[in-house]
């Protein structure tokens, strides 16, 4: 019960309360770019949100098993390599290269299974769909993962199931944020915005309305941990 | 150019304001909206990003005529997110408060798009020098909108610049604007700013000559 | 055969670039990664000599099992105090603290905040001097309470006007991390003494 509701925890707490798009200002570049029509927004926000787990699942496995200081699989190998020495292998100065790529990987696994098995939203997804590398958001939750795999002395360590956890719901906060701009959007063409103002400009002012509504959500994962130790 | 393609000034100038980064190509907003709520911390950025950028389009210049079309971004990626690497251990050894102020947004240079933009559209090209100067332009864009927004929020917000107060003492700060919300807003309402300037000096361009001048 | 041989021909300009840029970065891992750890750990030692009076240094001690404690040298090298470093949720985010007590952990001699992400203005004003210095001289012997107005006794910590679940969450870090620890030294005193 303690496992599920630290889940909890950190599933309300990113998508709601650090909100990645009105908290930590990742993934802008969609969230301006696609957020004119709400099922293009959705399907954007299901497609970052299935790539970014995938890509936080093999993010996690590599940083725990082979880059992390003292991982298992590095350090088994070195001892076999020199058995005498008890230098202890930290490969974490490799971990910004190899997240990009495996974030490209997972982009390009998504790619090809669409293409195979769901055409008409591989078609209609066009050049947003390689775009995907380029979010910020995949690349911030691999690094938060890094944070609380790599043992450093500050963060709670993360399990997968904390990692997936998180992943899914940075993804989904994503989907709720791009989502609810795409549907004021869809009104906003009817609306008389000044000149200067059209496109990315009045998106960034409806945006730091939403992100002054958002920040509502500040201190309820403190009230709700209270709650769920109860 | 000979070939079509924008000589080395023009390169250079492109990126302060016509071609600007933020304002007008509307990329690299992550680290405009994040960093910019003090300017030591949005000038810290912008060195970061004219490293990587100039040092990302020096080694794609060299290597331009080896690239192979599918495996063009493979190799930009690369290039960048090794030199990005470099960038954040620099920071972290040289200026750790200021690196940990900066936190994951410079490891997050890796996905920001101007610096594949300007490998895609520029270093992969043209000749090194005319990559560099591409780069410093874009550079000294990407440093003018930080700079201005951080100006902004960093005076209404804490009422001081680099840290120097500069508002009197009655002046209440306003919290908002180191808050997310206060950063979009300053944001927008500059982008529209920047709108409206760009499309009176177009207009004013484009004006007819009164007759005898 | 052919689109093989031509993938593997156009592979070694990737493999070339890999081959470089990780000899580069070896060589910045190399000649930063001292400077790097040293940055990290003088984060927590150089307060030390602010936190317990009389140490000019810290040592990690890790008899004490989960909790991070440091031992406040003076310049002889005898320990004139502890330093813990203590961490929770706070109310936008984490934070983390380093607690500095007496040698017999009966009294709070400093505070410094490490790390927080409060409000600014608000909830980050907790990490100013002024405020922090209300726990010290403050006894360990009970938890110590937050009030709204001025403290009419000792043990009470005013809050930051406008920050109080800041200022409760601060106050309940140090009151959990100094509790366990007093726990933790009296029972290894005890086991001490039985021999």
């Amino acid at each position: 019960m303690d496992y599920v509701s630290s889940l909890i925890l950190i599933a309300i707490s990113t998508a709601l309360i650090n909100n990645m798009v009105f908290h930590w200002f990742v993934g802008n570049c969609p969230f301006i770019g696609v957020s004119r029509r709400v099922d293009m927004a959705f399907g954007m926000g299901a497609a970052v949100t299935f790539v970014v787990s995938l890509a936080a699942a093999l993010s996690w496995v590599c940083t725990y098993f082979i880059l992390a200081p003292g991982a298992p699989l590095t350090n088994w190998i070195w001892h076999k390599i020199s058995p005498q020495s008890t230098a202890i292998v930290d490969l974490s100065i490799l971990n910004y290269i190899v997240y990009i790529f495996l974030i490209a990987a997972a982009v390009q696994l998504v790619e090809m299974y669409l293409r195979k098995f769901v055409p008409s939203l591989y078609k209609a997804f066009g050049v947003y769909l390689p775009l995907i590398t380029t979010n910020c958001v995949i690349l911030f939750v691999c690094l938060e993962i890094m944070k609380h795999v790599s043992g450093a002395s500050g963060p709670v360590f993360w399990d997968l199931g904390k990692a997936l956890t998180y992943a899914a719901f940075a993804g989904i906060g994503f989907m709720l944020a791009i989502v609810i701009m795409a549907g004021i959007r869809e009104d906003l063409d009817h609306c008389d915005v000044p000149v200067p103002l059209r496109g990315a400009a009045i998106t960034m002012i409806i945006a730091g309305i939403l992100a002054l509504a958002f920040m509502g959500f500040t201190g309820m994962d403190k009230n709700l941990a209270g709650l769920l130790k109860q | 150019m000979a070939n079509g393609l924008p000589s080395t000034l023009k390169r250079f100038t492109n990126g302060i304001l016509p071609e600007n980064p933020v304002f007008r190509q509307i990329l690299g907003i992550c680290p405009t909206l994040a960093v910019t709520n003090s300017m030591d911390a949005a000038m810290t950025m912008v060195v970061a990003v004219a490293f990587v950028l100039i040092c990302s389009n020096i080694v794609t210049s060299l290597i331009r005529n080896l690239l192979k079309p599918h495996l063009r971004i493979l190799v930009f990626t690369l290039t960048i997110a090794a030199f990005v690497t470099i960038a954040d251990r620099l920071l972290a050894a040289y200026v750790y408060e200021m690196s940990k102020k900066l936190g994951p947004y410079v490891p997050l240079i890796i996905v920001n798009c101007i610096i594949i933009a300007r490998c895609e559209v520029c270093a992969s090209r043209q000749r090194v020098v005319a990559s560099v100067a591409d780069a410093l332009g874009q550079t000294v864009g990407f440093g003018l909108a930080l700079a201005a927004i951080a100006s902004v929020r960093e005076i209404l917000g804490f009422g001081t610049w680099f840290g120097l107060p500069v508002m009197p003492s009655i002046w209440p700060s306003w919290v908002i604007m180191i808050l997310p919300p206060g950063a979009f807003l300053t944001l927008g309402l500059l982008m529209g700013g920047a709108n409206w300037i760009g499309r009176a000096w177009r207009a004013r361009a484009a004006a007819p000559r009164p007759a005898g001048a | 055969m052919a689109p093989n041989k031509g993938y593997i021909r156009q592979a070694w300009l990737v493999l070339a670039l890999a081959a470089c840029f990780g000899g580069a970065l070896a060589g910045v891992q190399a000649s930063l990664s001292g400077r790097i750890a040293e940055n990290r750990l003088s984060d927590t030692m150089s307060q030390v000599p602010a936190l317990v009076s009389g140490a000019v240094r810290g040592e990690p001690d890790k008899s004490f099992g989960e909790l991070t404690v440091y031992r406040a040298l003076d310049a002889s090298g005898r320990q004139v105090g502890w330093v813990l470093s203590a961490r929770g949720q706070g109310f936008a985010d984490v934070v983390q603290l380093l607690i500095g007590l007496d040698a017999e952990a009966r009294t709070i001699t400093g505070l410094y905040v490490l790390d927080q992400k409060e409000t600014p203005g608000l909830g980050a004003r907790i990490a100013e001097t002024a405020w922090r210095g209300q726990f010290v001289g403050q006894s360990t012997a009970k938890p110590l309470e937050v009030v709204k107005s001025a403290p009419a006794a000792k043990g009470r910590i005013q809050a930051v006007t406008g920050a109080t679940i800041s200022s409760e969450s601060v106050t309940g870090i140090v009151n959990a991390a100094v509790a366990h620890f007093r726990q933790v030294l009296a029972a290894a005193g005890e086991k001490q003494a039985n021999g």
